[in-house]
Order: structure tokens, then C-alpha cells, then sequence
């Protein structure tokens, strides 16, 4: 036992002493201890496995590059596996294979100890873990004969730097279904968020230099649904517009799928929103690609893709953001012209492009208009009209919106019948010239209906003014009378 | 029955049940159609928001309108035909038919109100500033159920006539009914409430009668005709124990 003391003391100082050991460049021209060769006589093959009681089993395999490559390449395998030396190999029986693990970390802590350790924070709290009975697997974060170099020790400027002493390095955690996550964080990427000023703690409540809670989780979309919760704490105005949303209700209904925050925001590269519109749209893009594809080509997506053209809607300008509502609902049905309307009323949008604004003013006060907007009202305060009403999307189109210009004019009447049919079962063809197709009516566009305004633009004030002339002379004759 | 009796008192039978019931119809079924007329026409105003809800939002207004004016053509139908059958079957005078002396009685009434003539002009049965309300409101009426067949049935209109004909109708529709309301409403109520005449209500077309002092101002030809003396007895003329005269079945 003490000759071992000695050994391990001397190792320890040979470790702080030369770097070079550990310096994995130099791998290849580290000579193994006689008693690893001989280990690795057998264990340097494949095929060599251990089982456990539980029927898990574990492979005895070593490398021995990885091995010359570990920080532990000065060690005798011995020094870990102590019950084993080049004369003696006992038989070991495990119930399972985390037995055997807790088993061997065993070995780790009688040179790292906990005094030495425990200034780690997720060491503390393995620590305390391990107190409290649950015993934690040195190997899970450290490997096994792969044992890499820990920098740390150093005084830390600030949380983010002091957390970036670990995740700086290229490693990864597994979840219970084996899907690995990297935890190396570009720090390049955090600096040109919007979040640069933030801490690692103000998303990652719980850690901190003192504290780094050991979380397990099922899956890599569980902790990314699990950390999108973090966002609240600061956005809770979206978060609570976010409650209302379609994609909410889908995820509180148990569908993973359904994007939380950090789908669209991203993580530690976090954007402040709509400074491009066509990185927005994209973001929608990963789970709607069919709609997207479609939208590519309508006249407001070759206009964002081809032109640049920032003046145009992107989803998130007709569905919003954060309160997404289904859009097969009514309520959603009947916000669909004020949505265009926010772009093809505003004259100063339009002027651009040579568009009329009529459309929308003409809309409103026809009877589709008319009775869209009463059945808004009605549905506040009496019984719900299920009858759909014709809004901008049912003759333009949706995701796939063209442009009228340029096409036949008994083109689009052909086609605006069938749409008319759809409702109008029994249209019959001329039934779009009943309608005056966005335009006020003027002598060239409605003759008729110019001439009918016109005549009673005249006629009404005239019929006024001559029936109260005679009402004030009739009065005032029988005043005199009198 | 008092001894003597003031013109004021002596009752002129004017309007017979048929024509009091007449102006009822049309006047409720009137009201129905602009009240649910007038406020589809101006929807945005906070009046009409208001009133469409109240009658249980925007179909059900439409459609109060529409049953409206079902009874409208049925009233109006039935008033030309029981017109045109007294007229034809000489029962009644064609009283309201318009002729020359509506003319010169509006041009002699401008000419009394600026004071170049001493006394307003003598009418008959109908004075020519009830003919023109009469035929406004007729001739509106029909173009009214026109254009509102036109609206009510689009699609069979649109078979036979161009599309433009609809919007078309719907200009025609509610400026017309803007006339016919004005006329109503300035006209009509002026002549029949707000009249220094009548104030404050002619009730005439409510009782069927009238007092014999405004037959002798409003229509002395016509009384004239019914006592069977000269015009010129007409003015002035005070009756004691004048029995209540029955008058001819009126034809509006």
C-alpha cells in the first residue's frame, strides 16, 4: 500500500512537471508501462467482453492509441483497475453495468479527491448527488481510458468566461435515447446575438459558478422544449401571446414536433427579428415546406426572393409571430382583409408599384364586405353566422397570390366564375359583370351606373331645394295672412 | 246634436275605409322597408350598427326587407288594379289623374305666396301638390320593386340581361329610395303635420273625415260638387245643421 502511495505521488508530480505527456501531438512516442503491454496483450484486441448479471455487457476492448493519447497514458493499468495486476486477474461479478461503473469511479476519486475537485460546480453537485445516495459515473463525462485534459483553475473574468473554460472544448452530453447534443459553444456566435450582454445564468437559471445541477432528459427535443421556457422569464409578453397559439396547443397536446422559441430565434446566435424578411420566412420554412415552396412563387414571394423587395408580406405578417391561430377558424377567416389591407391601403405602399387601393374600399362596402364585417360584429354579441363570406384569398388565392396584370380579361372572368360557384352554385357565366371588379364606377368602366349616380348627384338637391322654397313661401305668405 | 255648428265642426266624409286601411299598409310597410333600407344603405353609421344588430345582425335584416317588400308589391299591385277597375267600371272620378289646371294651380299658388295674387288657387279633389306626391311615390315605388326584383333574383336577371345591370339596379334602388324618402319626409309630413294648415295633425286619412272649413279652403271645387252649389257659395258660406255628407267612393 505505501510503495502505491509513492507511486501515485510521484505520478501526480511527473503530471504537473512535464506537459509534455500530456501533449496528444506527442502520443505516438509515449512508451506504455511493461505491465500495460502486457494488458493490452489481450485487451488491445477485439472480442473481449464482460457481462453482467442484468445480461448488460461491456467491451473489454482497450485502444492503445486512444489510451497513449489520455492524460492517463503515464499510468500502469493497475493504478485504476487496482485489484488487477500482471500476476493476479480476478473474477468480478456486477448486477449491471452502472454498478460497475459507480464501482470503478471509485478508483478515480482516491487521486482526484473531493477537496480537489469539488471547486468544479457540476462537480459540487455531483457531489452532493453522491452524499445523498446517488451515485454519480466519473467515466459518463470523462470516458474511460480516453481521459482528457481538464484546463480550469484559472480566475475567471466574467460568468460567460468562466463557463467557456469547459464549454469552449468540443464535447457533447447523451440523453436517455442516445441522441448526443454538443455543448461547445461558439463564443463568436453569443457575441453578435442580441443577447451579447446577457449571462450564461440568465438563460440557464440554476448554474452558475457554484451550482451546476445534473439534468437528465429523454430526449434532445425535450431539452430544447425544456429550455425554451427560459425565454419567459424576460419575454413574457410573447410568451403569453405564444399560449394562445396553434403551435402551443399542439405541443401542450403532447406533439413535440410544434416549434417552441428557440426554432425560430435560435439559441446562443439569437437575432433581433425582422431585420431580413426572406430569414424570417425560412425559419417557417423547416416545418411548412410545401406552403413555403408555394409562396416562392407567388407575386409577394418571387418579389422578397428575386428583388429583394422588403415591402411584401412574409407569413408572419398574415399568421403573426407569436399568437399563431389556426387558420381554418372564422375569426381568422374574417381578419383576412384587414391583413391585406395593411399593405394595399396604404397609398404610399401601393403608389409604388401602380396599385389602386380601391380594392379594399370596394370590397368593404359590397355586400361581401358589408356582410363580413356585420358578421364580426354579430359574432361579439349574438349567435355565430357559419356561413363563410367571400374575402380577398377566395379569388386571389393564398400562399399562391398572382398578380392579375398582364392576363386575359376573359381569362380571369373564366376563372373568377368558378370561384363565384363555389358559393354561387347556379352562377351563370356573365355573373363577374355584375360585379364592378374593384373599380369605382366611371364613365368608360360602368356607364350605367355613372349615369344613374350622376342623374341623382343632380336631381336629389334640386328636389330638395324646390320643396323646401315651397314650404318657406307657404309659411311665410301665412304669416302675412295672419 | 248642438244648434249651431261652426264649418270647423261640420264633417266632410273624405276617405272610405278601403283607403284609410290603404295608407296604414303603406305607411307600416314604408317604415319597415327604409328603417332596414336606409341603414344597409349608410351600415357604417353607429345608428345603423346599432339597429341592425338590435333586429338580430345583417341577414335577418335583409331578409325583414325583403318579406317587406313582398307585402309592399301586394299593396301596390292591388292599388292599381282596384284603381283602374273603379276608373273603368265608372265608379269612382278620375280624380288623381294629373291635367292642365295642376299647372296653372301650382304656377297661381307661387304667384299668391309672393303676394302677386289674392287668394290661393281653387283645387278639387286633390290638390296639385298631392298629385305630385301621389305619382312620386307610385312611379317611385315601381322603380323601387324593379330594381329590387332585380337585386332579390341576380342570377335569373343575369341570364337574360348584362351584368352591369345589377350594380346598376343597386345605384338606381337606394338613390331612388333616397328621393322617395325625402319626399316623405319633407313633403309629405310637412303637408300633414308641421302645416300651419293642419297642425299638428291632418287626420283625415286616420278618421276618413274632414271639417267642412278646409274642404272650403283645401278643396272647394270639389265641395262645391258634393252640395250641389255654385263655386262661388263656396267661400264664406257657413251651414247650420249641415248633415254629415257622405262623399263619393274616393279613388286614393
Amino acid at each position: 500500500m505505501k510503495g502505491r502511495k509513492i507511486f501515485f505521488t510521484v505520478a501526480i508530480l511527473l503530471l504537473c512537471v512535464c506537459p509534455a505527456f500530456v501533449d496528444p501531438v506527442s502520443a505516438r512516442d509515449i512508451v506504455l508501462s511493461d505491465e500495460a503491454g502486457a494488458c493490452l496483450g489481450c485487451h488491445g484486441k477485439q472480442g473481449i467482453v464482460k457481462r453482467f448479471q442484468s445480461g448488460e455487457s461491456v467491451n473489454a476492448f482497450v485502444d492503445a492509441e486512444k489510451f497513449k493519447a489520455s492524460v492517463h497514458s503515464f499510468l500502469t493499468c493497475s493504478g485504476c483497475h487496482s485489484e488487477f495486476s500482471m500476476d493476479n486477474h480476478p473474477s468480478r461479478r456486477f448486477r449491471s453495468k452502472k454498478q460497475y461503473q459507480i464501482r470503478a469511479s471509485l478508483e478515480c476519486r482516491r487521486c482526484h479527491t473531493d477537496e480537489q475537485i469539488k471547486g468544479k460546480p457540476i462537480h459540487a453537485g455531483l457531489l452532493k448527488g453522491n452524499s445523498e445516495g446517488k451515485a454519480a459515473v466519473c467515466t459518463e463525462c470523462h470516458s474511460a481510458h480516453s481521459v482528457k485534459p481538464v484546463t480550469g483553475g484559472k480566475v475567471f473574468a466574467g460568468e460567460g468566461q468562466y463557463c467557456m473554460s469547459c464549454h469552449g472544448y468540443n464535447f457533447s452530453m447523451t440523453f436517455r435515447n442516445g441522441e448526443v447534443l454538443r455543448l461547445t459553444i461558439d463564443r463568436s456566435h453569443l457575441e453578435g446575438s442580441a443577447h451579447s450582454k446577457l449571462s450564461c445564468s440568465d438563460c440557464h437559471y440554476g448554474f452558475s459558478s457554484e451550482e451546476h445541477p445534473r439534468r437528465t432528459f429523454k430526449s434532445r427535443r425535450e431539452y430544447t422544449i425544456a429550455l425554451s421556457e427560459s425565454c419567459r422569464r424576460c419575454h413574457f409578453d410573447k410568451y403569453t401571446k405564444t399560449q394562445e397559439s396553434i403551435h402551443y396547443a399542439m405541443l401542450s397536446k403532447g406533439n413535440l414536433k410544434a416549434p417552441a422559441c428557440t426554432d425560430c430565434h435560435g439559441a446562443h446566435s439569437i437575432a433581433s427579428g425582422s431585420r431580413e424578411k426572406s430569414l424570417t420566412a425560412r425559419r417557417c420554412q423547416g416545418c411548412h415546406p410545401a406552403i413555403y415552396d408555394i409562396y416562392a412563387k407567388s407575386v409577394h414571394g418571387k418579389a422578397l426572393f428575386d428583388e429583394h423587395n422588403q415591402d411584401v408580406p412574409i407569413c408572419v405578417d398574415c399568421h403573426t409571430a407569436h399568437d399563431i391561430i389556426h387558420p381554418h377558424t372564422l375569426d381568422y377567416r374574417e381578419s383576412i382583409p384587414a391583413m391585406c389591407s395593411n399593405c394595399h391601403a396604404d397609398k404610399a405602399i401601393m403608389a409604388k408599384y401602380g396599385l389602386s387601393t380601391d380594392v379594399v374600399k370596394t370590397y368593404l362596402s359590397d355586400f361581401h364586405g358589408i356582410t363580413l364585417g356585420f358578421y364580426k360584429k354579430q359574432r361579439e354579441t349574438l349567435s355565430k353566422p357559419a356561413r363563410p363570406i367571400a374575402v380577398c384569398t377566395d379569388c386571389h388565392g393564398i400562399h399562391n397570390i398572382s398578380s392579375t396584370r398582364g392576363t386575359d380579361a376573359a381569362v380571369l372572368k373564366a376563372n373568377l366564375v368558378k370561384r363565384c360557384q363555389q358559393c354561387h352554385k347556379d352562377a351563370p357565366k356573365n355573373f363577374p359583370d355584375t360585379w364592378l371588379s374593384h373599380y369605382e364606377p366611371t364613365p368608360a368602366r360602368a356607364p350605367l351606373v355613372y349615369a344613374v349616380n350622376l342623374i341623382y348627384k343632380i336631381f336629389i338637391p334640386i328636389l330638395v331645394i324646390g320643396l323646401f322654397l315651397q314650404i318657406l313661401l307657404h309659411i311665410w305668405r301665412y304669416a302675412v295672412d295672419r | 246634436m248642438t244648434d249651431i255648428q261652426t264649418d270647423a265642426e261640420v264633417k266632410v266624409r273624405r276617405f272610405s275605409r278601403g283607403r284609410i286601411f290603404e295608407h296604414w299598409l303603406a305607411a307600416l310597410t314604408f317604415t319597415i322597408l327604409v328603417v332596414t333600407g336606409i341603414s344597409q344603405r349608410f351600415f357604417a353609421l353607429d345608428i345603423s350598427q346599432w339597429l341592425i344588430l338590435k333586429l338580430g345582425g345583417i341577414d335577418n335584416v335583409r331578409l325583414i326587407h325583403r318579406y317587406a317588400a313582398a307585402v309592399f308589391v301586394i299593396a301596390a299591385a292591388s292599388h292599381i288594379v282596384i284603381a283602374a277597375l273603379g276608373i273603368v267600371l265608372k265608379k269612382w272620378q278620375p280624380s288623381m289623374v294629373i291635367n292642365r289646371n295642376d299647372f296653372t294651380d301650382a304656377v297661381h299658388d307661387i304667384r299668391y305666396y309672393i303676394g302677386r295674387e289674392n287668394a290661393p288657387a281653387r283645387c278639387d279633389r286633390y290638390t296639385y301638390k298631392q298629385k305630385f306626391e301621389y305619382w312620386g311615390i307610385l312611379t317611385g315605388g315601381l322603380l323601387m320593386i324593379a330594381t329590387g326584383f332585380i337585386l332579390w333574383f341576380p342570377m335569373t336577371v343575369v341570364r337574360v340581361f348584362p351584368g352591369e345591370l345589377i350594380p346598376a339596379a343597386k345605384a338606381l334602388h337606394s338613390n331612388e329610395a333616397m328621393v322617395i324618402v325625402l319626399l316623405i319626409a319633407v313633403w309629405h309630413i310637412y303637408n300633414s303635420i308641421f302645416s300651419p294648415e293642419v297642425f299638428p295633425l291632418d287626420t283625415s286619412i286616420f278618421t276618413g273625415y274632414i271639417s267642412r272649413e278646409r274642404m272650403a279652403r283645401e278643396h272647394p271645387i270639389e265641395l262645391a260638387r258634393i252640395e250641389g252649389t255654385g263655386l262661388g257659395e263656396i267661400n264664406g258660406h257657413t251651414q247650420k245643421d249641415a248633415p254629415v255628407l257622405k262623399a263619393e267612393e274616393p279613388s286614393s
